[in-house]
This record gives structure tokens, C-alpha cells and sequence, in this order.
């Protein structure tokens, strides 16, 4: 073998790995890829406290940074709505001052922890559960300055861990799916099996099992066992073809609807709706459907949601009013950290009955009358 | 298929008597190469009769092969137990055969196809005992759905690198055309636009690479990476810029639906499976057809071959080298930019960031793996689609023993190894291939 087909098959397989890279699994399996130099440069964009006169405000003045993951602030998922919740503090409380660094790529976690605690930041604030060793490591640094983490459980006393259950969440989605189907059987499948995804399978899963005990049904789940945790996979947050391909050997046999987890690869399952001519319809998953992923709108009968907002904002109001929490922040139904979207088009479609059972199952997993088994739920 | 590496004389020309004609002798296969591929027949025997015949629950399998469209055909029941140990038994014996008396060369490559057929639908029937019915229409027609951008790429490739360039840039002209199908598909709100544009875009990708790999003579595998991350940069930052925040007007082209050729999509299931396709799905089994003759039965195909094979002697008989390149690179570059469309517009109809994830390079794979021949390549990308349409439908079937995700993802490599080392063998690629060629 000649030399340079050597070099030929190793520059294949390095841009093969780097291809790869690109496509992480995001925390909440967000479909955003970390596309080389693609995103953005490493400059701030800071958005001024507009003085710090109106002292009607209360709390101290806090100056609040983020470090996104990649994917840019623009990326209709996890990051867009991390900065949504440092601007929603900023907007009821401009003694808060906000600013946030884009990563391009893992290897710049480090080096934007360290710069934003050496600009006097508290707290910083780090999006997604894969900066989990860089905010350990800076932590351990700068033990004066408080740290927190999205999608991930705290690793020391100055560091928040902000996580969100979202098995509750998609308990209700289940539920809502066996509710709902008239082929008795529904289907889910993942981008990785990572635990920020097959949460939402396993309560998924649950709620369909909770709707079969209760009604004496047999509704069947497709692509998931949480008893053996496998199931189906599209190996990428990015391939939409696959994800087209699955959602249509799901519907082959026999889903009508289907729970697809995995950022932009499941736009293709909104292919594969949109294909079987309103046969086979989707509940979206992290952020509702119909806004992010509006065009999909008429085949998604709801979503289960995480607010990272809304946790972000949460978190921050307690800062700034004088004393950081510490310990973690866990999203749940009962402090609208998870929740089911609306039904937007399906609204008068879903029967009252089970509008009204939804309310109920909602009511009772809060209360802990219902309890979620999901391994992958986060512990406080 | 090997057939197609020699230049041979037109059939048809009259030879001269005293010509001595070449006879066709069949090398023998080396001993150490039979004992191989016969231990290996009889051990995917004997799995198949021990592990699955034995694991397999006593139910009959029922097998689907409607896909959607077409004509029925009748549900396939298979005892699973019993199908797993005659298809096993069969294989077994064949493995002991070849050990003892050997097959021919040509023969054993239908030995080998078969054998790897009864092992597949053993294992089928092994995965659907467990009560769900296995739909092997749909599964077939997500092989095709899936290898068809594979497809594509594979003909873009084999475009340039018969003619003597290293295509590593499959992968970025893809990207940069599925972009370009859906940004201007959405603009001109018309697909056809979008399909143009793509290929306009997937040419450009290839004018750049034709343009430094033979003007400026870059080292082409370097080229072909450096290609891939401009295209993946490029396309994330417009995207982040022009997409993200304005879905409907910039990415949102829709995607060519299904035409179903009248009669021939009747005939049972190869009907709904080849005949109810879109555009580009047509498109390509023109392209692979014409490649597969042009390549060998016109003046431009010869010239093709000599000019990967051995540039300097087919400059000396007045070929011009370079330009025949430059042609072959950027038409490789506008079938590539079809793979790209196929991508956005002709499946999904939105784009995404990466969206070809990797497919450029499985596709570059089939390429090599199919030995540099159209019909080679088009056999190994539909290997590639039907492993990774199989692993979805056995992760779906309740299989009598529960199968790893992660294992089941190794699935397309497993088989492209056992391929590739049990009924390809030694591959040759043109032997001019990556190298520039300097007049003079």
C-alpha cells in the first residue's frame, strides 16, 4: 500500500472522529452541534445594568455571567433559553447585571470559567451537564465565587447544581400518548443513552404503563424498555434522515404516535409525520414544539418541557436576594421546572375526559402519590 | 464486476487468426484462504443453528414484506426454530464443503450472498419469535431510504478518483449542498430551484477541489479535510445567521413526495419498494446506470480509466489530462451536490446543523469497499442502509434475548469487516489516484 493512501485512511478516520465530535449530545439532548469556528468568536456581549438608580429594586447589585456550551445563544434550545433566564432577571431586577461567553468547542469550558471568575463575577453560571469537570476544577480555584451548573448536580459548597425532572414531565406526555392513540401502541427513541435523555423515555414510558393500569388498556410502548434500559437509538443529535427512518419503522409497526428525544434528529420524525398524511403524530420534546419547531406544529399534539428559564431565574432571584442557595435546584411539575406544553392544535381534539385525568395525574405526582421510579432521575 | 479494471478491445472487433486469444484461467484459491472461509461458514453455521435455533422462542415468525404501495403479497410464517436450524444446517454444509473440495472463486461469491441471506433471515426469524410481526417491506425501504445520499456520494467519489483525484470532500459538498437545496428552495419557493441550486453549490465545492488539487497540486486527502471543515463552518455560521431565527421564511422548502410509476409499482413488493420513490431516487438509478456504462462501453469512460490509471501514456496518445479532470472533479462535485439535496429537500425538508453527519464518509467507505466500480459501491452503500435500518427494526422487535443499543450500532462496521474480509478480498484503487499530474 502506497503511502499516501495510508495518509488517506487516517486523515478519513480523524475527520470521521471530528465529524463525530461535532455532533455531542448536548445536555436535554438539544440538537445543537458544536460546529468548528462556526459560532460566534469568544467576545462578550454584556448587557449593562441600566444604573443602578432605581433603587425600588431590591437586593444587591449582582453581576451575573454565563458561560454557554456550544451551539451559540442562538440555538433554539438550551442555551437560548439559559440566557433567556439571566434576561428575565435582568428585566425584574436591573441590579442584576448580565453578560455571557460562547464556547466554540469543549477545550474552551476552562478557559471561560477562569476568565469570567477573574472579571469578579458571582455567580458564574455554566450551561449543560458537560462542563461538569472544568466547573469542579474552577470552583476549586475560586472558592469565593459562587458557581452553578445547568443539567448537573452540585460538586462543593460553591456550586449550584440547577437540574430538572423531566420524567414528570414526560410521565404526562405518556400518559397524554396512550390517551390519545388509536393503534394502541406509541412509540419513543433517543439520540444517545445518555441520562439526560432516557429520562424522558423512562417517564414516558411510565405514564403509558400508569394509563394501562388505570384504564385496563394494553396500550404497547416501541423503542424503550426501562426495565433493561435499551432500546432505540439514532446514534446522533444531528441526522435527521435516520431520525425519518425510525419514526417510519415505528409507524410500520404500528405506532400512530411517537416521542422522538434527540434535538435535530428528531425533526425528522416531523418529516415522517408530515409523510403519512396525518397517520402519525409526535409529542416534541425539551421546549414546545410549536414554537421551535413551528412548521411541525400541526402534528405535534404536545411537549414535554423543561424551563431552564425559569430555573436560571429562580436560582438568581434568591442570589440577589442576599444569600446563594446552595445544594440543588431541581425542576419539577409542582415549581414549573417540567411541565406539558398546550395542545395547541390538538386542543379540540383531546377529549375533556382526558384533559381532566391529565390535571389529576399531574396533581397526584405532585403530591408524591404517584411515584416515578426513572433511574435517571436527578437526586437533591 | 472485476471484469471492469481491464481494458479490453471492443468485443466486437474481428480478431486475426494467428492471434493467440487470451484464455480465462481462474487462479486457484490459495489453500490457507479456503480453510478460512470455510471454518468461517461453518462457525456462522453453527451459530446460527446453536445460538439463535436454541434461543429462539417456539413461535412461528411472521414476516411483512409489503412496503408501502404496491401490490400485497401474503404475510411469510416461519417456525422460527426450525428456519434457524435448516438455514444454519445448510450453511454448516456448505462450510464443510468448501473446506474438503473448495469452491470456485465465482462460485464462492454466491455461496457467500446466500449464505449471508439464510444467516440474515434466521436471525429475522429469530428476532421477530418473540411475537411482533417483522416488517421486512418497510425494512427493505428504509435500506434504500437510508443508502440512497450513500449512493450518490459513492458516484460522486468514484467520479474523481477514477479519473486519478482523492475525493475526501464528499462529506463538505454534501453539507454545503443539502444548505443550499433548502435555503434556496424555501427563497424561490420552488424545489426544483432548490435541487438546482444544490447542485450549482455541490459543483463549486468540486471546482474547489479540482481547482487545488490540480492547479496548485495541494496534497488531496489534506484538501478533501480542509474542504469538510469549511463546509461544516460555513454552513453552521449561515445557519446561525440567516436560519435560526427565521425558520419559515429561509428553512422551510418542504420535500418531494413519492411519484409512483404506473404498472411497475404494482408488482409485489419490489413494486412499492423501487417505483414509488421521489425524484432523486429515480435520478440516481439514472446516474448509477449511465456511470456503469458510460464507464466502460464510451470514449469518454476509456479516457477516464487511462487517465486514473496511468495519466503520463494517456497524455502522450493526446488525452488532455488535466482537463478531463477538472471535468470528472466538478461533475463528481454536482452529483455530490444531488446526495446534499436528497439530504434537506428530498427527505426532511429542513436543515440542521451537520445534518450529512458523517454520510459523506460512509459513502467514501462504500466507495473503497466497492472497489472503485459503480455496481460495487452501489452493493456496499445498500449494505451500509440495510445494517442501519436493521438495527432500528431488532432494537424495535421484543428479540427473545435483549440486544445492547450500543452493540447494535456496531452493526453497519460488523458487517462491512466480515464483507470486506470474507468476499472482496484485495482491493486496488486506480493506480494514479491522489497523485497530481505534472507535464513533462
Amino acid at each position: 500500500m502506497r503511502p499516501v493512501m495510508k495518509i488517506a485512511a487516517v486523515a478519513a478516520l480523524g475527520s470521521l472522529a471530528l465529524a463525530g465530535c461535532g455532533s455531542k449530545p448536548s445536555s436535554g439532548s438539544s440538537g445543537s452541534s458544536g460546529s468548528a469556528g462556526a459560532s460566534g468568536s469568544s467576545s462578550t456581549s454584556s448587557s449593562a445594568a441600566s444604573g443602578g438608580a432605581s433603587g425600588a429594586a431590591a437586593g444587591a447589585k449582582l453581576k451575573a455571567c454565563m458561560v454557554l456550551d456550544t451551539g451559540g445563544v442562538d440555538d433554539r434550545s438550551f442555551n437560548q433559553s439559559s440566557w433567556a433566564g439571566m434576561q428575565a432577571a435582568n428585566k425584574t431586577n436591573p441590579n442584576i447585571s448580565i453578560k455571557y461567553v460562547p464556547s466554540n468547542s469543549s477545550s474552551d469550558y476552562i478557559p471561560n470559567l477562569t476568565k469570567l471568575a477573574g472579571q469578579n463575577c458571582d455567580p458564574v453560571i455554566a450551561v449543560g451537564g458537560l462542563m461538569e469537570s472544568a466547573v469542579k476544577s474552577t470552583a476549586a480555584k475560586y472558592p469565593k465565587t459562587h458557581f452553578a451548573e445547568i443539567d448537573d448536580a452540585s460538586q462543593g459548597s460553591n456550586d449550584y447544581g440547577i437540574q430538572f425532572n423531566t420524567a414528570q414531565a414526560a410521565f404526562l406526555a405518556g400518559y397524554a400518548a396512550a390517551g390519545m392513540t388509536k393503534s394502541g401502541t406509541v412509540g419513543t427513541w433517543g439520540g444517545l443513552p445518555i441520562s439526560p435523555v432516557t429520562i424522558y423515555m423512562d417517564g414516558f414510558t411510565e405514564g403509558v404503563t400508569y394509563y394501562n393500569t388505570q384504564k385496563h388498556k394494553s396500550v404497547k410502548v416501541l423503542g424503550w424498555n426501562e426495565k433493561t434500559q435499551k432500546g432505540t437509538f439514532s446514534s446522533s443529535f444531528t441526522d435527521q434522515g435516520k431520525g425519518k427512518s425510525i419514526t417510519q419503522q415505528m409507524e410500520s409497526q404500528g405506532a400512530d404516535i411517537v416521542f422522538p428525544v434527540a434535538g435535530g434528529a428528531g425533526l425528522g420524525a416531523g418529516a415522517a409525520a408530515q409523510a403519512s398524511n396525518g397517520k402519525l403524530n409526535l409529542i416534541w420534546v425539551d421546549t414546545d414544539g410549536c414554537e421551535s419547531a413551528a412548521q411541525y406544529c400541526k402534528y405535534i399534539l404536545t411537549s414535554a418541557t423543561k424551563n431552564l428559564s425559569q430555573g436560571v431565574q429562580t436560582y438568581l432571584k434568591q442570589a440577589s436576594d442576599g444569600t446563594f442557595p446552595t445544594g440543588n435546584y431541581i425542576g419539577t411539575l409542582k415549581n414549573n421546572g417540567v411541565g406539558l406544553a398546550p395542545f395547541h392544535q390538538f386542543a379540540s381534539k383531546v377529549p375533556g375526559a382526558l384533559k381532566s385525568e391529565l390535571a389529576q395525574v399531574k396533581t397526584e405526582i405532585m403530591s408524591g402519590k404517584i411515584k416515578i421510579t426513572s433511574p435517571n432521575q436527578p437526586k437533591s | 464486476m472485476s471484469d471492469m479494471d481491464v481494458l479490453s478491445p471492443e468485443p466486437d472487433a474481428p480478431i486475426p487468426e494467428e492471434v493467440v486469444q487470451h484464455k480465462v484461467i481462474e487462479a486457484r484459491v490459495s489453500r490457507g484462504r479456503q480453510i478460512g472461509t470455510g471454518v468461517a461458514l461453518v462457525l456462522i453455521g453453527l451459530i446460527t443453528v446453536l445460538v439463535l435455533g436454541r434461543s429462539a422462542h417456539s413461535a412461528t415468525s411472521i414476516f411483512d414484506f409489503n412496503a408501502s404501495g404496491g401490490g400485497s403479497v401474503p404475510k411469510l410464517h416461519l417456525p422460527a426454530q426450525t428456519a434457524c436450524l435448516v438455514l444454519g444446517l445448510l450453511i454448516v454444509l456448505a462450510g464443510i464443503y468448501q473446506l474438503i473440495r473448495g469452491f470456485s472463486p465465482r462460485a464462492m461469491k454466491w455461496i457467500g450472498s446466500v449464505a449471508a441471506l439464510f444467516f440474515v433471515l434466521s436471525f429475522l426469524a429469530w428476532a421477530g419469535s418473540g411475537g411482533s410481526t417483522v416488517q421486512v417491506g418497510s425494512l427493505l425501504y428504509q435500506s434504500l431510504f437510508l443508502a440512497t445520499p450513500l449512493i450518490l456520494g459513492a458516484m460522486s467519489g468514484l467520479l474523481c478518483e477514477r479519473s486519478g483525484v482523492i475525493n475526501v470532500a464528499i462529506e463538505g459538498e454534501m453539507l454545503a449542498a443539502a444548505f443550499a437545496g433548502a435555503f434556496v428552495g424555501t427563497i424561490a419557493g420552488n424545489l426544483w430551484i432548490g435541487v438546482l441550486g444544490a447542485i450549482i453549490v455541490g459543483g463549486l465545492m468540486g471546482a474547489m477541489l479540482a481547482v487545488f488539487s490540480i492547479k496548485f497540486l495541494v496534497n488531496q486527502v489534506v484538501l478533501g479535510v480542509v474542504l469538510n471543515v469549511f463546509a461544516l463552518g460555513l454552513t453552521g455560521f449561515l445557519f446561525d445567521g440567516l436560519m435560526a431565527n427565521n425558520q419559515n421564511t429561509m428553512n422551510d422548502p418542504g420535500f418531494f413526495g413519492p411519484i409512483s410509476i404506473p404498472v411497475l409499482s404494482d408488482i409485489p413488493v419490489i413494486g412499492g419498494l423501487l417505483f414509488n420513490q421521489n425524484i432523486i431516487v429515480y435520478a440516481m438509478y439514472l446516474i448509477v446506470i449511465v456511470i456503469d456504462v458510460a464507464l466502460v462501453r464510451t470514449r469518454w469512460g476509456l479516457r477516464t480509466r487511462a487517465v486514473g490509471e496511468h495519466p503520463k501514456a494517456a497524455d502522450t496518445v493526446g488525452i488532455n489530462v488535466l482537463r478531463l479532470r477538472y471535468h470528472n472533479v466538478i461533475m463528481g462535485g454536482c452529483v455530490a451536490g444531488l446526495a446534499g439535496a436528497f439530504v434537506t429537500i428530498g427527505s426532511v425538508g429542513s436543515f440542521t446543523k451537520n445534518i450529512t453527519s458523517g454520510n459523506g464518509f460512509i459513502a467514501l467507505a462504500a466507495l473503497i469497499f466497492g472497489r472503485w466500480t459503480p455496481r460495487g459501491a452501489v452493493g456496499a452503500a445498500l449494505l451500509f442502509g440495510f445494517a442501519t435500518a436493521l438495527q432500528t427494526v431488532l432494537s424495535l422487535l421484543q428479540t427473545p434475548v435483549p440486544i445492547n443499543s450500543n452493540l447494535l450500532g456496531t452493526l453497519p462496521y460488523l458487517a462491512t469487516i466480515f464483507a470486506v474480509a470474507g468476499l472482496v478480498g484485495r482491493v486496488r484503487a486506480p493506480a494514479a489516484d491522489g497523485e497530481p499530474y505534472v507535464k513533462g
